[in-house]
């Protein structure tokens, strides 16, 4: 299962400290499916949602060239919270729990 | 002490609309350095794709009725036409003269620099347009609202049509089916049925315009109907749509009835959502679905950003983001801060005959528990009613137990004009008494507004 290709869109680091970078949406995928996982969501499920997770959130991304980091966190954790509000918690929460 | 921050601009506006272009053009002229954003076609959405070309088409399309229908005054013009593509073209000269429709040099002649893109949020003052990075002391958000398709089985997988895209149609469709019963959706009823499409109107409400006083609703119901053959589905949910060949399937229900229809198109005129996906939360800016929140003084939880018109999800016309839009400029600027005052905001729709109306609706006073009193004033009983042979609307006046002003709500031929009279007493707390003791003059339609005010004093 893969997610959808994007047009090249950049990606403000927080607090603009570190250098913008490119959206890789691996990257998006991984830390959804991660923090699916880390709430015990068995392994199929986890990789299913985080595919539709990005996927919201590429098309989301499609008339914008620029966000911040932080707009990709809010965003995949306001679609995550459809299919699993636990995880959207830790996903959007982890800075502060970690 | 601290050195002030420098910025690229002093001000900085999203959205060249109603609602942002007045405080652009305003601060420029005052000396200020401006950047104005349009994500979409400058000028926003009043000259481009709703008042501008829908009154010029309806102007159009009146004149042709009008005259269509002469022979009771000795004309003779039943072999009256229209050239379709014609009228496209006087819309679009319509919305040229304008300056602002499509102009980003209209601003740059202003004195504002005029960016196009989707503008986001980076941090509190920063915004990002197209990868480039701008900077301001403050921000005006006024990127107004989009038509959002309800959630209907079906429309995902037909051209459906909008208002906006309604009119850049080559043709006038042979029938066409209108999801919403407001001021857009019987605007482009009359519109469509005088170029002889056959029109249905659904709405869930129990009348048409259901944010004015039931007369307004029932008049133009029966109007529609007997003059142009509309067909006004009230009481009615629209359950799905399909497609059928080339024309479309519509299922609605109504008094419980499954019912079905064959049209050409569909039209979605209900629902507009305010346009807040700008990175808010990066500037600290409080919003929700409904629109982005402000105090009295239009500024948002940010101190430094205000923001005017559609994006607040209060009302939709183009004269009050006009309002607001030069309030928050000064406000932007000012020590001294204004409050809009919405009292005397006259609420228009620019059928024939027009529908105007201001203040509270009898239904606002209901809810308010007013004690009020009411007059109304039929058009037949006075004598431009004779002259002019028409016989349909009224003009109808809400005042308080003392006979003060409340509301009034006209439906008569000119009634956008006619309408500011009555705005004018309201907003200074007048009487119906004080407006009946003033001359209208003989053979004018205002003669019905002293025939009203008379009833109540």
């Amino acid at each position: 299962m893969t997610t959808t290709q994007t047009k090249a869109i950049d990606i403000v680091k927080r607090s603009g400290k570190r250098p913008t970078e490119p959206f890789n949406s691996d990257k998006l995928h991984h830390s959804v499916r991660a923090a699916l996982l880390s709430v015990r969501s068995p392994e199929g499920e986890a990789e299913i949602t985080a595919v539709a997770v990005t996927n919201a959130v590429i098309l989301w991304l499609e008339t914008k060239p620029e966000v911040t980091s932080h707009d990709l966190r809010r965003v995949a954790s306001a679609h995550l919270k459809k299919f699993h509000p636990d995880a959207a918690y830790l996903y959007e929460q982890h800075r502060t729990i970690i | 002490m601290a050195k002030k921050q420098k910025f690229d601009y002093d001000l900085i506006v999203i959205g060249s609309g109603a609602g942002g272009s007045a405080a652009a053009t305003i601060a420029a002229r005052d000396g200020k350095h401006v950047a104005i954003i349009e994500a979409d076609t400058f000028g926003g959405d009043s000259p481009n794709w709703s008042d501008i070309p829908t009154k010029a088409l309806l102007h159009a399309a009146q004149l042709y009725d009008e005259a269509r229908h002469g022979a009771r005054f000795g004309l003779r013009s039943s072999t009256m036409s229209y050239n379709y593509p014609s009228l496209r073209a006087w819309k679009e000269l319509a919305v040229q003269r304008t300056g602002a429709g499509g102009n980003r040099k209209y601003y740059e002649q202003q004195g504002v620099d005029a960016f196009h893109g989707v503008a986001h949020f980076i941090t509190p003052n920063e915004i990002s347009v197209n990868r480039k990075h701008l900077s301001a002391e403050h921000f005006l958000v006024a990127t107004g609202s989009y038509w959002l398709p309800p959630d209907i089985q079906g429309l995902d997988t037909i051209n459906y049509l909008t208002p906006r895209t309604i009119l850049e149609a080559l043709k006038p469709p042979k029938s066409l089916y209108i999801i919403g019963g407001g001021t857009t959706g019987v605007e482009i009823a009359q519109l469509m049925a005088i170029f002889g499409t056959k029109v249905y109107i659904a709405d869930i409400a129990a009348r048409l315009l259901p944010s004015y006083d039931s007369e307004v609703g029932e008049t133009m119901e029966r109007l529609l109907h007997e003059q142009k053959g509309v067909t006004a589905l009230t009481h009615t949910r629209t359950l799905a749509v399909e497609k059928e060949n080339i024309a479309k399937r519509v299922t609605y229900t109504r008094g419980g009835v499954e019912h079905s229809l064959r049209v050409d198109e569909v039209l979605i005129a209900a629902g507009r959502q305010p346009t807040v996906d700008l990175g808010l939360e990066n500037a600290g800016v409080g919003y929700t679905a409904k629109g982005v929140e402000v105090d009295a003084h239009l500024q948002t939880s940010a101190k430094h950003i205000y923001a005017a018109g559609d994006v607040l999800g209060r009302h939709s016309y183009t004269h009050t983001a006009l309002l607001e839009s030069r309030i928050a400029e000064h406000n932007i600027f000012s020590k001294n801060k204004l409050t809009p005052d919405y009292t005397a905001t006259p609420r228009l729709v620019f059928t024939y005959p027009g529908i105007a109306s201001v203040g509270l609706t009898e239904d606002d006073c209901l809810k308010r528990d007013l004690q009020i009193k009411k007059a109304i004033a039929p058009l037949n009983i006075i004598a431009r009613s004779n002259t002019s042979d028409f016989r349909d609307g009224f003009v109808k006046i809400i005042s308080d137990k003392r006979g003060t002003l409340l509301g009034a709500t006209i439906v008569a031929p000119h009634a956008s004009e006619l309408i500011h009279e009555l705005a004018l007493a309201l907003k200074h707390n007048m009487t119906a008494s004080d407006v009946a003791v003033t001359p209208h003059a003989f053979l004018s339609w205002s003669e019905a507004i002293r025939v009203a005010a008379a009833k109540l004093s």
